[in-house]
């Protein structure tokens, strides 16, 4: 039985495309398993699952604590709203009191980039980073490469766009990361006031016109435009952003082909896709949501038993 | 103090002596003979060092202590300590403690703390009340208490005719301002260089046009205005043209770099490790090459060690959360030799002595004894152990360097490292 090169998943840049492979494959017998009338494998039955999230989260979380559930884990929940982060305490202290209650592995979504790397450093238990500021989210960019992977067969030579807000988005990054690894073209879209300005140094190519990198694409990832994370207006108005960004069903009919739409959510309808779109059958996004619990119980059933080695 | 330095190489381009191998008697703290060998007399000490070299006291232009406000972070004594050991008689203090010496009293505060030190502490006061970029300080009143310059540290002066005004305003008494090069709206919330490392890590880009347009815009007034200007702490290619162009031009400008960002790029930042998150930011290899380039060809004045201590309840954090700043002043010559010869390099370590103070130290007789002491010779690996500072937060742990110091002779004292 193979296993993964790494004791956390801090981000795709960590890991390799044999890891990829063996979560993917994992994945597949989970997937199989959560569509039976029984959804639940007892094999982590001896393993406890703090879930810390220092930041807003509905499906992550959500996913998370399902697939923890399905592998009959034990889950404790933390948000940071009724923490004593609030009271001062620095995030080691907070990790490491949770740790001293004996638990194994830790999920944490955290604002700032590199939280889950810091973290790693300095506390005994394996981590997997739900989100950590704009730097990564590893497991949605493996969902997303999953998704891909199920509708359309392998993900290398496919021709991805990533559209949005791509300076604040730690999806775009996990996935331009992913989809590289795995050997398909990638393109991003958006203002150029939401690019990085050195971008193209990722082996990706930007594109601020929307039709043609929709003409270009097999698969269009429409991100959220994050204005929680913006200091200042990168854009006149949301109209104006919809106007020149906004995947709607027009302009989704007027391309010579069929393209798969992806979304990692929560959607703003209306904004960066209509509803017409987002519940189109090109549209796989309840997908990804369904995809996403199977990958996080492959990822954390196979980080788990790397713990079980030790 | 009575000593006798025995077979001491001088470095020194501007002595007759430099390059050859001396002997230097010093009585009551001044320098009596220099010559090849010299007799030995009644109570001296013997200074004898393995490969030794001897040069004019190093200055350093930007250091920070913390005291007062910050003790946790360095105390004067100590902090003094360590500039002895690091081979400096002389620093510039930043205004980096609280509160901001922004009056002649918090100037004489530092000197008295400071006094009968080896080490002479040269207070650079607050250019605006409280660092707050909106009103001059007493800038007159400060230079009289003994204050050699006049800057917010790491806050660039944000309104042009603040600047105007105080380069006016100084050259009636022969000021010297700072102005840190740094356009505050371009950096928002920044971490790290504006690049494929910030990019690939989800950092905010501090990007380098924020350094240069605020260079552009100070030599502008300075043309304007006459006056005096040091730009302390440059870190891009484009920073260094522009400076030349300002010299060129004979505009009557210094600037400084730090010893961090000759030696490291951002690459360091990989793994966000927080020793490595300083202001201004590490750069790209382009960047630290043409660093290292004005070094050599002196746009750039003079290199400092731009020393700042952090406890580690400021470092030990996520990378967003952590302080800006690292201690280098232990690492200063060992780093400098990796990157020039050692006459340049003694020429980098006491530029910024004639600049600040208006003074020079000569190794002459005559002339109050005002020494480094050091070996080019060697190289070892900066370790844990060698962090003099009572903050740990060291960007060079790890870092491969050239040579050692010895100690200093300055104030009638000697203070071996």
């Amino acid at each position: 039985m193979s296993e993964l090169s790494v004791n956390h998943l801090l981000g795709i840049k960590y890991i390799t495309k044999a890891d990829i492979d063996l979560i993917f494959e994992t994945a597949d017998h989970f997937k199989e398993i959560i569509n039976r009338p029984i959804k639940k494998v007892p094999s982590l039955r001896d393993i406890t699952i703090a879930n810390l999230f220092f930041e807003n989260s509905t499906r992550t979380k959500l996913s998370f604590e399902l697939a923890e559930k399905r592998l009959s884990a034990d889950v404790i929940n933390f948000s940071a709203g009724a923490s004593s982060v609030k009271k001062g305490e620095t995030l080691i202290d907070t990790v490491n009191n949770i740790l001293s209650m004996k638990v194994d592995m830790v999920v944490m979504r955290h604002p700032n980039p590199g939280a889950g790397v810091f973290l790693s450093k300095n506390i005994k238990a394996s981590i997997v980073n739900a989100g950590d500021g704009a730097h990564e989210h590893p497991t949605q960019a493996l969902l997303d490469s999953y998704s891909i992977s199920k509708k359309l067969g392998d993900v290398g030579g496919k021709k991805v766009v990533i559209v949005g807000d791509i300076l604040h988005s730690r999806v775009a990054l996990s996935n331009i990361f992913a989809l590289k690894l795995l050997g398909a073209e990638v393109k991003v879209c958006g203002p150029k006031t939401l690019m990085p300005k050195y971008i193209e140094s990722l082996g990706v190519e930007v594109e601020l016109n929307l039709r043609k990198a929709l003409e270009w694409c097999d698969v269009a990832n429409m991100l959220r435009v994050q204005n929680e994370r913006m200091d200042i207006s990168y854009f006149p108005s949301t109209r104006e952003y919809t106007q020149q960004y906004g995947l709607n069903k027009e302009l989704l009919d007027s391309l010579d082909k069929e393209i798969v739409v992806m979304h990692p959510g929560p959607i703003n309808r209306g904004v960066e896709i209509t509803s017409d779109v987002a519940d189109s059958g090109q549209s796989i996004i309840l997908n990804q949501v369904e995809n996403g619990v199977a990958i996080r119980m492959a990822v954390i059933y196979l980080l788990a038993s790397k713990i079980k080695q030790q | 103090m009575n000593a006798r330095i025995t077979q001491a190489t001088l470095l020194d381009g501007s002595n007759p002596h430099h390059g050859k191998q001396v002997d230097i008697r010093i009585e009551k703290g001044i320098i009596t003979e220099i010559a090849s060998t010299l007799e030995a007399k009644k109570n001296e000490d013997l200074i004898n060092f393995e490969n030794l070299s001897v040069s004019p006291g190093w200055f350093d232009s930007s250091v920070s202590i913390g005291e007062p406000g910050y003790e946790e972070r360095e105390t004067i004594k100590n902090g003094l300590l360590v500039a002895a050991k690091s081979g400096f008689t002389g620093i510039a203090l930043n205004p980096n403690c609280y509160p901001v010496p922004d009056t002649s009293s918090s100037i004489a505060f530092l000197q008295n703390k400071a006094a009968n030190n080896a080490v002479q502490l040269y207070p650079i006061g607050a250019l605006t009340q409280k660092s707050e970029g909106v009103d001059l300080a007493e800038l007159y009143d400060m230079q009289q208490a003994g204050a050699i310059a006049f800057g917010d540290y790491q806050h660039a002066i944000k309104n042009p005719n603040l600047l105007k005004i105080a380069l006016q305003y100084t050259q009636g008494f022969n000021g010297l301002v700072l102005s840190f090069p740094q356009e505050d709206d371009l950096i928002i919330k920044g971490m790290a260089n504006e690049g494929e490392t910030a990019i690939k890590l989800g950092l905010k880009g501090m990007p380098a046009l924020a350094e240069h347009l605020q260079i552009a815009r100070d030599l502008y007034i300075l043309e304007y205005t006459g006056g005096k200007l040091h730009i302390p702490t440059i870190s891009t290619a484009q920073s260094v043209a522009l400076i030349k162009d300002a010299k060129a031009k004979g505009l009557d400008v210094t600037c400084s770099v730090a010893i961090t960002n000759l030696f490291f790029t951002d690459a360091a930042l990989e793994d966000f490790d927080t020793r490595y998150k300083v202001t201004p930011p590490l750069r790209n290899e382009a960047d630290r090459e043409a660093l290292v380039a004005g070094i050599k060809d002196g746009t750039i004045d003079m290199v400092t060690s731009d020393h700042n201590p952090l406890d580690i309840e400021q470092k030990k954090l996520e990378f967003d959360h952590a302080k800006f700043g690292t201690i280098a002043q232990e690492a200063t010559l060992g780093a400098l030799l990796t990157l020039v010869s050692e006459k340049k390099a003694v020429q980098l370590l006491t530029a910024g002595r004639k600049r600040f103070t208006q003074t020079t130290s000569k190794i002459e007789v005559g002339q109050p004894a005002n020494l480094s002491l050091f070996t080019t010779k060697g190289s070892n690996t900066f370790t844990k152990e060698m962090i003099l500072s009572k903050s740990k937060n060291a960007a060079f742990l790890g870092a491969k360097l050239k040579g050692k110091v010895y100690g200093i002779i300055a104030n009638k004292q000697f203070i071996a490292s």
